[in-house]
């Protein structure tokens, strides 16, 4: 049994589409809805606990990938959403147990959770949105 | 044996060319002497996206009717220029509301601005247009508000005044007690973060230290579309120092940049708020080098440990226009993370992407071997050294008494 937090982004097109109770039938999984602001024709966001088998979870998570449901997953209380990220840098000068770096090779920005302290030094530093917090995150 | 532009654009045609990146040259150079990569290379590519805040878009929305003439106008609360023609608008990257609060509370968030209005143009979103106007015999119409979007929009360019600067300043707070928020991103006091703002050996104008080939009329990848160099950017500098290869060692060159906004895509035109700063925009920029002779080829060769960016000092030098760098890096030691200077050991980062730089490359040198994008013949190349082509300083000369406070007390006459 594991348990795993997410955030869930339903683009305009899948807010009356039942996608939760989809997910429901084919997996063999527990929803805790923490937080849920979904109007039809407008874009909305579900912050979930999902529960079960590892490989069931894993399985959900594709499933919801691939109707179009846009995942992010927050980690104490920073979020680091990496399709926001242009991999610059801005923020790890300003992360002091450096959990946020950047690779040698690739150029790319990394996030090292078991590192981060959440002091949220990092989120101001961010030109494109990519780290906020989760409440902010959850506007 | 020099290659021209038409041997180059032919073997592009026929599928033929040999095309690199700004990094695979370098390899090339050193395993086969430059003689041979002269021979067999034809055109390098370069890439850089990093925060230019010189950019803004040029729409001209198409005629409202009745006609209307634009004197103020809005889009999505950021205020668009509209002294020009009736229905021209420009909409500057760094144009924030009216009422945004900027920096009263310090240091501001500057969320939203002309940058972000010209992405979500890009990304095919509904903008809202306000404007008013006085209304004339031939455009009587004063107010407007309508959602726009891009796809009907009768023009929409990307019109940026300088961009790509050829090299750039380090930045670090050498002074402050306090941290500074600065265009280079948050800088903690007593040297303790070190930013920069290069793709180093990729970038484009690095390539092409001396304009040999960049120049008005070259065709580049502008932000997922294809544009053109313009002119010579504003600020353009070929004054500088520069290092014994002949490499500037400091922002000198600068190219201006068109291209049709509908062609280009959000991943290459991203909307920046620099805490405390202001908004900015990151754009993506490949420019091709045909790689016409040995010297050319040389050029292209250029790594990381052979550019010097210098470092400053911004929070009291810059601002105040004073003293002179604290020293010089290169973008190999700037790259590695972390730097000796001054004694101590300081962390350094980008403000410029290195993976969308190499994606830039990579994408102009597909563009080219497919056979979709040919190089084109500057009209005329960009000054470079020894043209005297400096950026100077504003020279202030104060009236005593001047117009704006004699109009202050008594009614301006119609």
């Amino acid at each position: 049994m594991t348990r795993k937090s997410v955030i869930l982004h339903f683009g305009p097109d899948l807010t009356d589409k039942p996608i939760i109770s989809g997910m429901l039938r084919k997996f063999d999984i527990s929803v805790n809805i923490l937080q849920a602001s979904i109007t039809p024709d407008e874009a909305g966001t579900m912050f979930v606990w999902l529960e079960g088998d590892p490989a069931e979870i894993r399985n959900t998570l594709g499933y919801l990938e691939e109707v179009g449901v846009r995942l992010v997953f927050p980690k104490k209380n920073l979020i680091w959403d990496e399709k926001m990220c242009t991999h610059c840098g801005a923020c790890v000068g300003q992360c002091l147990p450096k959990a946020l770096s950047i690779s040698n090779d690739s150029g790319c920005v990394s996030l090292d959770h078991e590192r981060c302290l959440a002091c949220e030094l990092c989120i101001p530093a961010c030109p494109f949105g990519a780290l906020q917090s989760v409440a902010e995150h959850l506007g | 044996m020099p290659k021209t532009y038409e041997e180059i654009n032919d073997k592009i045609q026929k599928g033929k060319a040999v095309v690199v990146t700004a990094e695979e040259i370098i390899n090339i150079v050193k395993e086969k002497g430059v003689k041979n990569a002269a021979k067999e290379v034809d055109v390098v590519t370069t890439g850089t996206f990093g925060p230019m805040c010189s950019s803004g878009a040029l729409i001209n929305t198409g005629h409202t009717k009745p006609k209307m003439n634009y004197k103020q106008a809005w889009m999505n609360g950021v205020p668009a220029y509209c002294g020009i023609a009736a229905v021209d608008l420009f909409i500057g990257a760094t144009a924030i509301p009216e009422d945004d609060p900027a920096n009263k509370v310090f240091p501001g968030k500057f969320k939203y601005g002309g940058a972000h209005v010209i992405e979500d143009l890009v990304a095919g979103k509904d903008v809202l247009l306000e404007a008013t106007s006085y209304g004339t015999d031939c455009y009587p119409r004063r107010e407007i508000s309508t959602l726009i979007n891009i796809k009907d929009l009768n023009n929409a360019t990307l019109l940026n005044p300088r961009n790509a600067y050829q090299n750039y300043n380090v930045a670090v707070n050498a002074h402050s007690k306090r941290s500074i928020y600065t265009y280079m991103g948050i800088l903690r006091p007593k040297m303790s973060n070190m930013n920069y703002c290069s793709a180093g050996q990729l970038s484009p104008l690095l390539n092409d230290p001396n304009f040999r080939t960049i120049g008005i009329g070259t065709r580049i990848f502008l932000a997922g579309g294809t544009g053109y160099v313009i002119f010579p950017g504003t600020q353009h500098d070929t004054t500088g120092d520069r290092t014994e290869k002949g490499i500037p060692k400091g922002g000198s060159g600068t190219i201006s940049v068109m291209g049709n906004l509908k062609n280009m895509h959000t991943k290459y035109l991203r909307a920046a708020s620099f805490t405390g700063y202001g908004v900015s925009l990151s754009v993506g920029i490949g420019v091709p080098i045909p790689i016409l002779d040995e010297e050319i080829a040389l050029a292209t060769s250029i790594r990381d440990e052979d550019i010097l960016a210098p470092v400053w000092d911004y929070s009291e030098d810059y601002p105040e226009f004073k003293g002179k760098p604290l020293g010089y890096l290169s973008y190999a030691e700037l790259r590695s993370g972390k730097v000796q200077f001054k004694g101590r050991e300081i962390e350094t980062a980008s403000l410029s992407s290195l993976p969308a730089a190499r994606e830039i490359a990579q994408t102009l040198k597909k563009w080219i071997m497919q056979g979709n994008f040919l190089l084109s013949r500057p009209a005329e190349l960009l000054p470079a050294a020894g043209s005297g082509v400096a950026s100077v300083k504003l020279k202030e000369r104060p009236l005593d008494n001047p117009p704006s406070k004699k109009r202050s007390k008594s009614k301006r006459p119609n």
